[in-house]
């Protein structure tokens, strides 16, 4: 379940659009009042509510539960499973509600701004170390995003981004990033009903960015003349010195003449979006997405592949003016990109 | 792991083996497939388990009521199972560093989610070495889980 | 007719199940399959003189043959370019018994395509290859065009525009295909249609393919077994007559990006193919029955009706919605479930699907199914076979 367009045109009439101030408004306030105070789970970590979890789930894994065990593991003795972190501090069943909780103040302005459902997409748990018996957890709760309002296949809703640090002392145990869906169910009065992707193969993966170096270039000496020409600032197309014929992607023999002197001009960088892609998941190492990406002819009459930014997904069509521009991507490779045209040029 | 129909009895993973060794693994190694039948008692338990009291995770008619099909699992136990299942290939050595979930559609009772896994790389993270696993979750409804777990194992066989 | 027609069949086919996780390694996988497909020729390993498979394959023929207790080996060869190899395979050994190098020849595929390495995942190694496809792929990979689908997406954005076609249009390859793989028990969508509707609901990979454009990524094996039509008729199934057998590569060609010509809306290395399988054959588009054709994505399934003349440019999409490609259609097409919906054994399952429908054996099996059109990997140079019943 994700966002599966952005909307970033503004609402169209002053009702919505006074509550996504109101939305705004609150994210603000509410991430500004950072950290809350930590909340102290209700027991310490302990062998009866391990044992809970690992019977219910069916982990045996006996360094949580077989204390001869875990004396001669690479632990030294018992432990906590890492994914238990979140159960040491949940509310349980009559929860106190904690008046610095920003989950709370926030749900709260988006229940009120009319997106009353919600759907968590996504959680990132990191364990700094392994919890032993009678540590006593406590957590704290920052609001770090709020983004939209975005159109998704449950309707359009709000994204929260919250971080979630456990404490023994003052000492950083375990942490989560924790982002879910406030959203406007689609069909008005119809109650929010998660709706299941029709059963496909799994090619894909979500669409958050996932770190990952740039993929980078084999350049040669056919091709290096253009990867120097990116990092210098020019878009360079490769020219036969014989006979002229311009050629993209570029090769050492003139496939016209059979000339093997080519040389370069530098375009004017301009040309029109002959075909384009919005490219969703799977994830691409060192691009965020979604990602258009555009094959762009050229006013030289050539075709060069580039990122296209500066405009909205839906807003991009075949035939769109548009000039280049270079993005340097590690030391050596400068990639070209794409652009709306400015008026002017 | 299996719960058997009538949800009463839960048939423990039984780790006692030994714990893989970093020289092992490598990347693009798949984990073995696992079912386990998603019955009510299931859904139930572990909710109460991970403390997690939302009704819609043990009371079926104010779940339906809600919009939901039925009960289905909380978030708690989906990132549980998924350490649970890269541990229990593993072995009971291996250093959890962190659990990252997806969700997609819910799983309800009744329904059996199946886990498949792979190694994806080799990362060095905080002065250790650590695999980078993904773990999928299928229901039958599609994709429940999208996970990916950080993992520290022995260099040698202690 | 000419060249190689007539003179080779299929005797044998065989296939591992199709899975997610097979758990076991892609020379088991390779080695069952060809088993089974020589066990399904009424032949000894013993016999078989002669192997083929893509140059993609992880599998050594000489591996595949210590596994199977094969003998010496007179014929091997590999096929490049990915699934544009699947038919190209056959093609090989066809050629290899009419010219008499060899007198058995299996073509085998095996890979655990989606436990292992999986394809529709970004494959960041293949750009930097100091090989002149890792510089032809230094064009679109770092550029952020890193996936099939994406690659495939750009055409079809562009076919799209130039016919008015429209996700629709793709969407209705993808519920026929899934209907067939529905009533085909090997399938992994057995009995699991799909509507036009979830199609439509269904994410976006990369605009304008949803997710239900794209094939599945599977684990599994598929071996075929070739030799001469007159030892065949001796063999316990009906030979599946190569007819015609072709490859294609057209001009200014790239592997999944020939962005360079003047037309992105045809597929000029398959028109290619088509026209020589005709010649060879002896037929035309009128005398086939079934078209198994290659369905990684399905834009390119329209764009192979268009190119093999079974309708004229921008014409698949009514072609299609006028119910062509379904089993009563005028031409059945992945009657198996394509791809999309039985798995993706990078093509070589279609053939072993072509063979059932001459042997009529199939699933799904069409009346008079006499000549089988067969295509492999699209966006890639290529190949197709004719198969036909004696």
């Amino acid at each position: 379940m994700t966002s599966t367009a952005s909307s970033a045109t503004a609402a169209k009439d002053t009702g919505p659009a006074r509550d996504n101030e109101s939305v705004h408004a609150a994210a603000e306030r509410i991430s500004a009042a950072g950290e809350s105070r930590p909340r102290p789970g209700r027991d310490p970590v302990n062998l009866p509510m391990i044992h809970n979890w690992a019977e219910a789930l069916g982990d045996g894994n006996p360094v949580y539960t077989n204390a001869e065990y875990a004396e001669t593991s690479v632990h030294g003795g018992l432990v906590a499973p890492p994914a238990m972190a979140q159960v040491w501090t949940m509310g349980g069943l009559h929860p106190e509600p904690a008046p610095d909780d920003p989950m709370r103040a926030m749900t709260a302005a988006l229940d009120e701004a009319g997106y009353t459902s919600v759907v968590a997409t996504n959680c990132e748990q990191t364990y700094h170390r392994y919890l032993r018996h009678g540590e006593h957890v406590a957590v704290t709760t920052k609001l770090e995003e709020v983004t939209g309002p975005k159109r998704t296949g449950l309707g359009e809703g709000w994204f929260l981004t919250l971080r979630y640090t456990w404490y023994v002392d003052t000492e950083a145990v375990a942490e989560m990033m924790f982002r879910l869906l406030k959203f406007r169910p689609a069909d008005g009065d119809e109650p929010a009903r998660p709706t299941p992707e029709p059963a496909g193969d799994n090619t894909a993966d979500e669409s958050d960015p996932r770190t990952g170096s740039p993929i980078l270039p084999a350049i040669n000496r056919d091709t290096a003349y253009f990867w120097e020409g990116t990092a210098a600032g020019e878009l360079r197309i490769q020219r036969c010195g014989r006979c002229g014929l311009l050629r993209h992607p570029p090769g050492p023999m003139c496939s016209e003449c059979g000339a093997t002197k080519p040389t370069h001009l530098v375009a004017c960088g301009h040309g029109q979006v002959y075909s384009y892609v919005v490219h969703h998941r799977p994830p691409v190492p060192g691009k965020e997405l979604p990602l258009v990406i555009a094959l762009v002819e050229l006013d030289e009459g050539v075709r060069v592949l580039g990122e296209l930014h500066g405009i909205d997904p839906d807003e991009v069509h075949i035939g769109l003016d548009v000039e280049v521009f270079f993005r340097q991507v590690d030391e050596q490779v400068t990639l070209p990109c794409w652009r709306p045209r400015t008026e002017g040029k | 792991m299996l719960a058997p129909p009538n949800g009463r009895e839960m048939i423990m993973t039984v780790v006692a083996g030994r714990t893989l060794t970093a020289p092992e693994v490598v990347p693009g190694t798949a984990l073995p497939e696992e079912r386990i039948e998603v019955s009510p008692t299931f859904v139930v338990s572990t909710a109460i388990a991970t403390r997690d009291f939302q009704d819609v995770h043990h009371d079926r008619d104010l779940a339906v009521a809600k919009g939901s099909e039925d009960i289905f699992l909380n978030i708690l136990t989906t990132t549980g199972l998924v350490q649970r299942y890269v541990t229990d290939w593993a072995g009971p050595e291996a250093l959890v560093r962190g659990v990252s979930v997806k969700l997609g559609v819910p799983c309800y009772a009744h329904d059996t989610l199946t886990l498949f896994g792979q190694v994806l790389e080799q990362v060095e993270e905080s002065s250790e070495n650590r695999l980078v696993l993904e773990v999928l979750g299928r229901c039958g409804r599609g994709e429940h889980v999208r996970g990916t777990v950080r993992l520290v194992l022995p260099e040698v066989e202690s | 007719m000419s060249g190689v027609s007539g003179i080779a069949s299929i005797a044998g086919i065989g296939a591992t199940e199709f899975s997610k996780e097979s758990g076991r390694t892609e020379l088991q996988l390779a080695a069952e399959a060809t088993r089974t497909a020589l066990d399904d020729a009424g032949l000894d390993p013993s016999e078989v003189d002669g192997m083929v498979t893509f140059t993609m394959d992880t599998n050594t023929e000489t591996a595949v043959a210590r596994e199977l207790g094969m003998g010496e080996l007179s014929f091997f060869s590999r096929v490049h370019y990915g699934g544009g190899a699947a038919c190209a395979t056959v093609q090989q050994a066809a050629m290899a018994v009419t010219t008499g190098m060899a007198e058995v020849v299996v073509c085998y595929r095996a890979f655990n395509e989606r436990s292992g390495q999986r394809f529709g995942q970004v494959q960041p190694a293949v750009a930097g290859a100091a090989t002149s496809a890792g510089v032809d792929n230094s064009w679109s990979y770092p550029l952020g065009l890193g996936t099939p689908g994406a690659q495939v997406a750009m055409f079809a954005r562009r076919y799209m525009h130039t016919f008015g076609a429209t996700s629709e249009d793709f969407g209705r390859v993808a519920v026929t295909d899934r209907k067939h793989a529905a009533t085909n028990p090997n399938a992994w969508f057995y009995q699991r249609p799909i509507t036009l509707a979830e199609h439509q609901d269904s994410k976006w990979i990369t605009e304008p393919l949803h997710l239900l454009d794209c094939c599945q990524e599977s684990d599994g094996g598929v071996a075929i077994v070739v030799t001469s039509t007159e030892r065949a008729r001796d063999l316990p199934h009906p030979p599946a007559v190569v007819q015609a057998a072709a490859q294609g590569s057209g001009s200014d060609q790239f592997t999944m990006t020939s962005y360079y010509r003047d037309d992105l809306t045809g597929l000029p290395e398959m028109g290619l193919v088509g026209r020589q399988l005709w010649q060879q054959a002896g037929l035309g588009p009128q005398d086939v029955q079934v078209g198994i054709l290659y369905d990684h994505f399905t834009p390119f399934v329209l764009v192979q009706l268009e190119e093999l003349g079974f309708c004229g440019r921008g014409e698949a999409r009514d072609f299609i919605a006028d119910g062509a490609v379904e089993l009563d259609g005028r031409l059945p097409i992945n009657t198996h479930g394509g791809q999309l919906g039985e798995a993706y054994i990078h093509g070589m399952n279609g053939i072993t699907e072509g063979v059932r429908q001459v042997r009529g054996t199939a699933v799904n099996q069409v009346d008079e199914a006499h000549n089988v059109l067969v295509t492999a990997g699209t966006g890639v140079p290529t190949s197709g076979l004719v198969l036909s019943a004696e």
